[in-house]
């Protein structure tokens, strides 16, 4: 009896010994973790104050509404801001739809079979097409074969591309959030499967979609390389500036942060980069709490849940 | 509740739980249970689904350690020492008492590498030394003599009953002193079973086993001492055949006559 | 009656939504076989209309289509490098991030660092190339007496934008391995990061390979962040701090100037066509590392 104590003492000491080794290095690897995941977000927090830093200085009435200059310092941005914005819907327009359908097929209708394994296969091909690439193409056909020339819709309908695999998948992943029992219930009430999707399904999808189309509008109104050689980088000159025409030339703000910098002839060239890069970064602030904030409201309100 | 195998059927105490809570939140699943655990038997612990058996048993290595928001109270010893005091490492305690879960859970790797993970992890690199243990292990959990031929096969391309018995193996080669078993054979068809519970037969030479088993008829073959589980509480404690003839309690009675589900 | 009826309105809107679904998801096979239809016509005349060498293009050093060279090597070069650095440098600090999300970080933490993530991939590339230029540019500048722009730069500027796509990707992989792989190895004794790097890690490979191979795609295609800071001379890079180009830089910069039907046009657009290659190249992978995941 006594050796057998013996021998589980001596085997308890050699494994608290090596235990010991082992608990430091677990514990050095943990707090490597730790620094890694809070030096991320100590970098973000100093690139936005860092922003906040150059850009306030530049933020006037003047600059956020004023008409941009060509060659002499003091210009604006407006028209720039509101192109973003004509484009960003333009695209929202063609997206939601478009994506919204396809979402619905693939999740609710066609769970297997070649056509939804190629329109998967597309969809991840589109996703991951660089946009300087898609730019190109949208020159190729919009701008150039269907002679749309540099403008809103040719932007628009490049940026739609780029943009519609993302929001197809934002689309399915809410859909596969709603419980299989909604669907079960509705048909066995006798519903058809468009009237279980629309009446049932869809409402319980709508928060964590309007998350996901929040959160892409804020790539879409940053998006500079599939619009450079699309909308153009220009606005249309005088009053015309804020102008609805889709078919008019439209620099959108990020267009105009590159365009300024690399190629214009103002002596002002850091005070319009710095101001512009502001309202970009505080944009994507907002819709990033905008998307949260709708969403998650969205979603107690339809669905009676947090 | 306090309960206690009668003294002359007792041998050395391998553990003692004295007095524990478990909680999970503000809901309190195991209420002041106290119990000794012989050395070198088979402890079952048997009772309605939901009475808290498996959530006993895990705090017996600590794993609620790592369970968000669930809590243990009272004392647990492991040959005197409290494996619940600060100084105490968990992973200390899990080397010393291995645990078999209800559906086996083997890595995605080969058969070889899954044995002497512990033993890996536990400092042993000499490839000849790890052989031995691999050998060893497999052999004690009755595993050998079908996968000695494709030891760096993926244990994943193993039945579900072959699987089991590896992470037997796999417990063994760390040379635990107690292990626990959760359902280990409710995943299993009928021959796997049987080959499984001649294997804890085997086992409790060497080591100290507490399972956890929705059969009756499976503690009543395999087990020396039985404890009975209601709704939380530590009912009834006994050899496994007083439990099974002469329970003391009304409510282990109707339980082993069949009226609860 | 009236049931009928309604019965057979109902069948025929089920019909209609039925075509619609369709015909929106067939948008998507349609226009990718219209892009890569379309780049490959443009991106080919180079060979096919000109008449140049597709060796000469993929590695000759020298691009000079108004004198009728057109090596693309420089550029393809600089590409590469920017993003082995890329990857090299925000992989593993990627990977790392996800792994924390997956098993440290407690929910509250986690909750509140996210959004942060989120951010990071919601800033625009170009700002992100304007920070490199005000912020990095000049820090580099002044710490090795370089220009500052150059492969540095824009390697650290991509490490950072392929951070949020390699942190969500392979927290997904981590999470996806079952909770009993993780209880088996702790219950053995292991210490929680023993159970990380042995268990958890080799389990969750393939769709950590995933994560990173879709950061090598953001990295390659990435267009305005990179061509702000590097530095833009079209030639083999000697350093990482000496200017160079990528392919996607020399496009932006380029097109703009480019006369329909030029020599420099039609290398520009064989460029694309490579982009576009090398994308498609990295989809196919992914989906081989997928399917021998499953």
């Amino acid at each position: 009896m006594a050796q057998a104590v013996a021998v589980s003492e001596t085997r308890e000491r050699k494994a608290a010994n090596s235990a010991r080794g082992r608990r430091a290095v677990d514990r050095l690897a943990t707090g490597a973790l730790w620094a890694m995941a809070l030096f991320v977000v100590l970098l973000l927090a100093l690139f936005v104050c860092y922003m906040f830093y150059l850009g306030a200085g530049s933020i006037s009435w003047h600059f956020l509404t004023g008409l941009p200059s060509e060659l002499t310092a003091g210009g604006g941005v407006g028209p720039e801001i509101f192109n973003s914005f004509y484009i960003l819907i333009l695209t929202l327009l063609m997206t939601v739809p478009i994506a919204l359908a396809a979402g619905i097929f693939l999740q609710e209708y066609s769970r297997t079979g070649l056509f939804r394994e190629t329109v998967q296969f597309s969809a991840e091909s589109l996703a991951t097409v660089p946009s300087i690439v898609m730019g190109l193409f949208g020159l190729l056909v919009f701008v150039q074969t269907l002679r749309w020339g540099f403008s809103a819709l040719a932007g628009a309908v490049t940026l739609t591309l780029l943009n519609l695999p993302a929001l197809m998948r934002v689309t399915q992943e809410a859909l596969a959030g709603v419980p299989a029992t909604y669907r079960e219930a509705s048909m066995a009430l006798g519903g058809t499967k468009w009237q279980t999707i629309v009446r049932a399904v869809l409402p319980s999808a709508v928060g964590p979609m309007t998350t996901g189309i929040v959160l892409i509008s804020g790539r879409i109104f940053g998006e500079t390389a599939a619009l450079i050689y699309t909308a153009g980088t220009s606005v249309a000159h005088g009053n015309g500036a804020y102008d609805f025409n889709p078919f008019h030339t439209a620099e959108t703000l990020a267009v105009h942060l590159w365009y300024t910098h690399s190629e214009a002839l103002i002596p002002d060239v850091d005070r319009i980069g710095n101001g512009s890069a502001l309202v970009l970064l505080v944009m994507v602030l907002i819709f990033n709490v905008v998307a949260r904030v709708v969403g998650r409201q969205l979603t107690v309100r339809l669905t009676g849940k947090g | 509740m306090q309960v206690t195998v009668p003294t002359e059927k007792r041998s050395l105490d391998k553990m003692k739980i004295e007095d524990m809570n478990v909680y999970y939140g503000a809901f309190q699943a195991i209420k002041h249970g106290s119990l000794d655990v012989p050395e070198n038997k088979v402890m079952a612990l048997i009772g309605p689904s939901g009475c808290g058996k498996s959530t006993f048993l895990r705090a017996l290595n600590r794993m609620h350690d790592l369970t968000p928001g669930a809590r243990v109270t009272g004392k647990i010893t492991l040959d005197g020492q409290d494996i619940y005091a600060d100084d105490v490492d968990p992973v200390t305690v899990r080397h010393r008492i291995g645990m078999v879960f209800q559906r086996p859970n083997p890595f995605p790797k080969s058969i070889f590498e899954n044995v002497v993970y512990g033993p890996k992890i536990h400092g042993e690199n000499n490839q000849k030394k790890l052989m031995e243990i691999c050998e060893r292990s497999l052999r004690s959990a009755a595993l050998w003599d079908e996968v000695k031929d494709r030891l760096n096969r993926s244990a994943l391309d193993l039945s579900g009953g072959q699987q089991q018995r590896l992470c037997i193996a796999r417990v063994l080669a760390v040379e635990p002193e107690v292990i626990l078993m959760d359902e280990p054979a409710s995943a299993l068809d009928p021959i796997a079973t049987s080959k499984i519970e001649d294997l804890i037969g085997e086992l409790k030479r060497e080591y100290t086993v507490i399972i956890v088993t929705h059969s009756m008829q499976q503690a009543a073959r395999i087990s020396d001492f039985t404890t009975f589980f209601l709704l939380g509480e530590l009912i009834e404690v006994g050899t496994t055949s007083e439990i099974f003839t002469r329970p003391k309690d009304k409510r282990t009675e109707d339980y082993i006559t069949g009226r609860y589900g | 009656m009236t049931n009928v009826r309604a019965a057979g309105k109902a069948h025929r809107t089920e019909r209609l939504a039925l075509i619609v679904l369709r015909g929106a998801s067939g948008f998507f096979i349609v226009s990718i076989a219209l892009l890569i239809g379309y780049l490959a016509v443009e991106g080919t005349k180079l060979f096919t209309v000109d008449h140049k060498s597709i060796f000469e293009f993929l590695f000759s050093p020298t691009f000079a289509p108004d004198q009728g060279h057109i090596g693309a090597l420089a550029f393809i070069l600089g590409s590469l490098f920017v993003t082995a650095f890329a990857i090299a440098v925000g992989g593993p600090f990627g990977v790392a991030v996800g792994v924390f999300f997956a098993e440290l970080a407690p929910k509250r933490v986690a909750s509140a660092m996210k959004p942060a993530i989120e951010v990071l991939v919601g800033i625009p590339s170009v700002v992100y190339g304007w920070l490199g230029l005000t912020l990095l540019v000049p820090l580099i500048r002044n710490t090795t007496g370089s220009t500052g722009f150059g492969l540095l730069a824009a390697g650290i500027v991509l490490s950072l934008m392929i951070l949020p796509t390699v942190v969500s990707l392979s927290e997904d992989a981590m999470r996806v391995v079952p909770d009993s792989l993780r209880e088996g190895s702790l219950a053995l004794g292991a210490t929680r990061w023993e159970t990380i790097w042995r268990v958890l890690l080799p389990a969750a490979s393939s769709g950590i390979g995933v994560a990173v191979i879709l950061g090598i795609a953001r990295a390659i295609g990435e267009t305005l962040a990179i061509q702000l800071v590097l530095g833009n001379a079209p030639v083999i890079p000697a350093g990482l701090l000496s200017p160079a180009s990528a392919l996607t830089s020399e496009i932006v910069m380029d097109m703009g100037g480019a006369a329909q039907g030029s020599l420099l046009q039609h290398s520009l657009f064989s460029m694309a066509f490579l982009l576009l290659l090398i994308a498609m190249g990295l989809i196919v992978l992914v989906k081989l590392v997928a399917r021998k995941a499953a």
